[in-house]
C-alpha cells in the first residue's frame, strides 16, 4: 500500500529566507506523525503547502502514490487532505449544523425546481458525525456561542464529513484544558483506527511522546531527524530541535518579601502578591483562574480595589488604574499585548508614555537608551528597534511585551498563558526572565493551563475551583505536574 | 524596498508635474502655480485634520459641512464683534462639531462612518438655518483687513499658504514627539493592545475628531477670507477630496499608519490633477470620472499594501 503522503525535495523560499530546504517527509496510512521544531523551523510552511495554501518552489508531493499539486486549499480538501488550523475559520452566526455542512449544503427542490437547503438532511448528517465524537449539542446553536474546544469538535466533524484521508492539526491543544485534551486524543485514536493518517503539530512535547508513532524534527527548514515511537523522549526532542542541551534547572528564589499588592475586598479568591515571589494560579477552564488576573488589571467582569505597599486602597476599574499602581499585564494573545504595525521601540515605550503624559514631549535619546538596554537584556532579535513588531517571531514578540513593563518599571507582573504558542527555547528564556524579575524584587502572578510551566516557574501554586482558592502547594513541598493536576481536580 | 514604497506619493506628484509641464506650457506660469498653492492650502488644512482621525483608526465625512459652518459663523460674528472674535468663533464652531463627533464615536461607540454621515447632513442643515441660505457678507462686506488677508502676500507667498505651512510644522512635531501623538498611532494600530497598555483610547479617539473639526474650522475661516463672505454652500465634496488625499499620501484606512506631510503631498496630487485636466481642456464630466478613478486606485493601493 502506498504512503498516504510522500513528499520529496520540497523547497520553498520567501524572499531571501529558505523556509523549507529539500525536505523529505512521509506519512503512512493510519499513522500519527508529529512535526516538531522551533518557531520558524518550517513546520507551518510544510503544512501550508500540503494544505494548498502555498505552492512549493521545488519538490514532489504524492498523495496515495499519485503526484499532485494543489493550486488552492479547495484542491487539497478534494484530495482528502484537511487541515484544522490554530485559528478556526467558521461562520460565527451560523448554526453548528450549517457550519458542518458548509461547502456542500444538502439541497432539495421545492415544487420540483426551486433549490432549497434540505435542513432535515443537514441536521441528520451533522448528528451522525457529532455522535462519532461523543459530542452532544443543540445543532441549531450558533457557533459563536460555543467554547473553543466545542468549536474545534465542530471543525473536526466537518473534516469527517469531507471523508478526509489525511488530517492535519496545528497546535490543537494550545487553548484546551486537560479534560478536553483527553477527549480530543480519544477522537484522534478513533480516526486513526479507521485508517486516517494524522499530522500533528504541538509545542507540548509530552503530548507528542504519548501520541505520535513517528516524529519528524525540523530545524532551519531542514529535516534533522526522523524517529519512531519509543525512540524519542522530551529531552532528546528539545536537543534535536534546538541543537542545544536542555537545561531544566530553576534557581530557588529568596524568601518572599513585603506585600506589594493586596486586594481589600473579602472574597473566596482574594489575592496578595509579595515581592520575590512567583505565584501560580491553576484551575480547569471556567474555574475563574484567568478572571483573577483580568480583575486585578481592571478588565475583568467585576471591579476590585487593592492596597499597594500598605498605602490607602485604590479601586482598579481600568488598565490605566492598574498601571498607575505599577502593575503590568502579559496576555497570551499577542494581539492584545502589542500594536503590531508600530515599531519595537514604540511598543516598548507605550506604557511609559502614559506616565509621561504630563510632560509636553518625549526625550528621544532617553527612550532610545531604555529600548537598547532592554533589547540586550531580553535578547530580542533582530536587534532593530525600528522594525515593525509584527515581523518578529512569536517568542521575540512575547519578550517585547515583557520589555514594555520592564521599561515602565512595574513592581508586579500579571501573566496569562505567558508562553502560549512560542517555541521551547524562547519559552525557557521567558521563564528565566520571569524568575529574574522576581529575584530582583518584583512580584508575579501567573495563570497558565500548562501545569508543567507553573511547576517550573512558581514558588507557590494556588488551585482555583469555582472562583475560590481550594488548595495551595509550595515549592518546598515539591511541585510537579501530577500534584498540580490532582490539586485542581483534573484526571491524572 | 520599503524606502521606495514610502516615497511613492512624492514620485507620483513629480511624475504628474513633469507630464503636465510637457503637455501644456501654461502649467508653470506664476499665476497658475499661485492658484494651485492657494487652492491646496485650504484643502491641506482639512486633510491634516483628516490624517489625525484616520491614523487614530477613524473616519470623518463631516469636514465639508464643518468648514461651511465655520465660514458662516466666522463671518456673522465678525460683522458684529470684530475680526479676532470672528476667527476664534469660526475655529471653535469647528471644534464643537468635532467634539460632538468624537463623543458619539468614542464614548457611545457608534460607527464613525454613520456618525459623520449624519453630522455632515445635520450641520449642512444648520448652516442653511442660521444663514437663511444666503451668503453672509453684511451690507458693506466683511471687514477690509480680513478680506485683505485672503489676497495679501507675505515673503512673496500668498498669506493663506502660510497657514498650512505653520500648522504642518507644529502638528508634525505633535505627532512625532509628544506622548499624545504616539498614543494616536497606538490607538489606531491596535486599540485593544493600546488600552491594555494604559492608553486612554476613548479620550484619544475623541480628541482626534476635535482636532479634525478645529482644523476644518480653520479651513472655513480661510475660505471666508478667500470668498470675502460666508458661503453656506461652500465645502461640498471637500471630505471626499481630503480622504482621497490622505489615502494617496499612504495612510492606512485601518488606522495606525500615516504621515502629515505625505497627506499634504496627496492634496497636491488631487489639486494638480484637477488643474492639469482643466488646462488640457478635458470635459468637466470626464474630470469627475478621472478623479473618481484616482480615489478608487488609491484605496486599492492601500488594500494591496496591507496584504503585503
Amino acid at each position: 500500500m502506498p504512503a498516504a503522503i510522500n513528499v520529496s525535495g520540497l523547497t520553498k523560499a520567501f524572499g531571501a529566507t529558505r523556509a523549507l530546504d529539500h525536505v523529505d517527509f512521509s506519512l503512512d496510512t493510519g499513522e500519527t506523525h508529529a512535526l516538531v521544531g522551533e518557531n520558524g523551523a518550517g513546520k507551518s510552511t510544510l503544512i501550508k503547502i500540503l494544505g494548498g495554501v502555498y505552492r512549493a518552489d521545488e519538490g514532489v508531493i504524492e498523495i496515495a502514490g499519485e503526484p499532485r499539486s494543489f493550486a488552492n486549499p479547495r484542491d487539497a480538501i478534494l484530495s482528502g487532505v484537511v487541515t484544522i488550523p490554530q485559528e478556526l475559520r467558521m461562520v460565527p452566526a451560523l448554526s453548528i449544523a450549517e457550519n458542518i455542512a458548509l461547502g456542500g449544503l444538502p439541497t432539495r427542490r421545492l415544487l420540483g425546481f426551486i433549490p432549497a437547503v434540505d435542513r432535515r438532511r443537514m441536521r441528520d448528517e451533522a448528528q451522525v458525525y457529532l455522535e462519532q465524537l461523543n459530542f452532544q449539542a443543540d445543532l441549531d446553536r450558533p457557533v459563536q456561542s460555543l467554547s473553543f474546544a466545542e468549536r474545534q469538535l465542530v471543525a473536526i466533524a466537518k473534516a469527517l464529513r469531507l471523508k478526509c484521508r489525511v488530517f492535519i492539526l496545528d497546535e490543537p491543544t494550545a487553548a484546551l484544558e486537560d479534560r478536553e485534551i483527553a477527549r480530543l486524543f480519544d477522537v484522534l485514536a478513533r480516526m486513526k483506527q479507521q485508517g486516517t493518517a494524522i499530522i500533528y503539530i504541538s509545542h507540548r512535547l509530552d503530548e507528542i511522546v504519548t501520541l505520535a508513532d513517528r516524529c519528524t524534527i525540523l530545524r532551519d527548514g531542514k529535516v534533522v531527524a526522523v524517529r519512531s515511537r519509543g525512540d524519542f523522549q522530551t529531552h532528546d526532542l528539545i536537543e534535536a530541535m534546538t541543537g542545544r542541551m536542555a537545561h531544566e534547572d530553576v534557581d530557588v528564589s529568596p524568601q518572599p518579601g513585603r506585600t506589594l499588592i493586596a486586594e481589600t475586598q473579602d472574597r473566596g479568591d482574594r489575592m496578595t502578591v509579595r515581592a520575590n515571589e512567583v505565584t501560580g494560579l491553576a484551575g480547569l477552564l471556567g474555574s475563574g483562574s484567568d478572571q483573577i488576573i483580568r480583575r486585578l488589571f481592571g478588565v475583568g467582569r467585576d471591579a476590585t480595589a487593592v492596597q499597594i505597599d500598605g498605602k490607602p486602597a485604590v479601586s482598579v476599574t481600568r488598565p490605566a488604574d492598574a498601571i498607575a499602581a505599577d502593575i503590568g499585564f502579559v496576555p497570551g494573545e499577542r494581539l492584545l499585548g502589542l500594536v503590531m504595525n508600530l515599531s519595537v521601540r514604540d511598543n516598548i515605550l507605550l506604557p511609559s508614555l502614559v506616565r509621561d503624559n504630563n510632560r509636553f514631549w518625549i526625550s528621544r535619546s532617553r527612550g532610545d537608551a531604555v529600548v537598547r538596554e532592554l533589547m540586550d537584556l531580553l535578547d530580542i532579535r533582530p536587534r532593530r528597534p525600528d522594525l515593525r513588531v509584527g515581523s518578529l517571531s512569536g517568542g521575540n514578540q512575547q519578550k517585547v511585551i515583557i520589555a514594555k513593563w520592564l521599561a515602565r518599571r512595574v513592581s508586579v507582573l500579571l501573566l496569562d498563558e505567558p508562553t502560549h504558542g512560542i517555541d521551547i527555547a524562547a519559552k525557557m528564556h521567558v521563564h528565566a526572565l520571569i524568575r529574574k524579575f522576581a529575584r530582583d524584587g518584583g512580584g508575579v502572578l501567573a495563570s497558565s493551563s500548562d501545569l508543567a510551566e507553573l511547576a517550573r516557574i512558581c514558588d507557590q501554586v494556588l488551585a482555583v475551583h469555582n472562583r475560590r482558592i481550594v488548595g495551595r502547594l509550595e515549592r518546598k513541598d515539591g511541585l510537579d505536574e501530577g500534584r498540580l493536576r490532582a490539586a485542581i481536580g483534573g484526571t491524572l | 524596498m520599503s524606502r521606495v514604497m514610502g516615497q511613492i506619493p512624492l514620485l507620483t506628484l513629480v511624475l504628474l508635474c513633469v507630464v503636465t509641464t510637457l503637455l501644456t506650457d501654461r502649467f508653470l506660469s506664476p499665476i497658475n502655480l499661485n492658484n494651485i498653492l492657494v487652492q491646496s492650502s485650504i484643502m491641506a488644512v482639512i486633510a491634516m485634520g483628516m490624517t489625525f482621525v484616520i491614523i487614530g483608526g477613524g473616519f470623518d465625512l463631516s469636514v465639508g459641512s464643518t468648514a461651511a459652518l465655520s465660514a458662516c459663523v466666522a463671518a456673522m460674528v465678525m460683522l458684529e464683534a470684530g475680526i479676532a472674535a470672528g476667527v476664534v468663533a469660526g475655529v471653535l464652531a469647528g471644534a464643537c462639531v468635532g467634539l460632538i463627533n468624537g463623543v458619539i464615536i468614542a464614548y457611545l461607540k457608534v460607527n464613525p462612518f454613520i456618525t459623520t454621515l449624519g453630522t455632515m447632513v445635520l450641520f449642512r442643515g444648520v448652516v442653511f438655518l442660521i444663514t437663511g441660505g444666503a451668503p453672509v457678507e453684511g451690507p458693506e462686506g466683511l471687514p477690509s483687513s480680513f478680506v485683505a488677508f485672503g489676497s495679501m502676500r507675505i515673503l512673496g507667498l500668498h498669506a493663506l499658504v502660510w497657514v498650512p505651512i505653520i500648522l504642518l510644522i507644529v502638528l508634525s512635531w505633535v505627532m512625532h514627539a509628544t506622548p499624545f501623538g504616539r498614543q494616536i498611532y497606538a490607538t489606531g494600530g491596535g486599540r485593544e493592545a493600546a488600552y491594555l497598555s494604559g492608553v486612554p483610547t476613548a479620550r484619544i479617539t475623541a480628541l482626534t475628531y476635535v482636532i479634525c473639526g478645529a482644523l476644518a474650522g480653520v479651513a472655513g475661516v480661510m475660505l471666508a477670507a478667500r470668498l470675502q463672505s460666508g458661503q453656506p454652500t461652500a465645502g461640498e465634496f471637500y471630505e471626499l477630496t481630503a480622504i482621497a488625499a490622505v489615502v494617496l499620501g499612504g495612510a492606512a484606512l485601518h488606522g495606525g499608519e500615516g504621515t502629515l506631510y505625505k497627506s499634504v503631498i496627496g492634496v497636491f496630487i488631487m489639486i494638480i490633477l484637477g488643474n492639469s485636466l482643466n488646462l488640457l481642456n478635458v470635459d468637466s464630466y470626464w474630470q469627475r470620472v478621472a478623479i473618481g478613478g484616482v480615489i478608487i486606485a488609491a484605496a486599492a493601493a492601500d488594500s494591496l499594501r496591507s496584504k503585503r
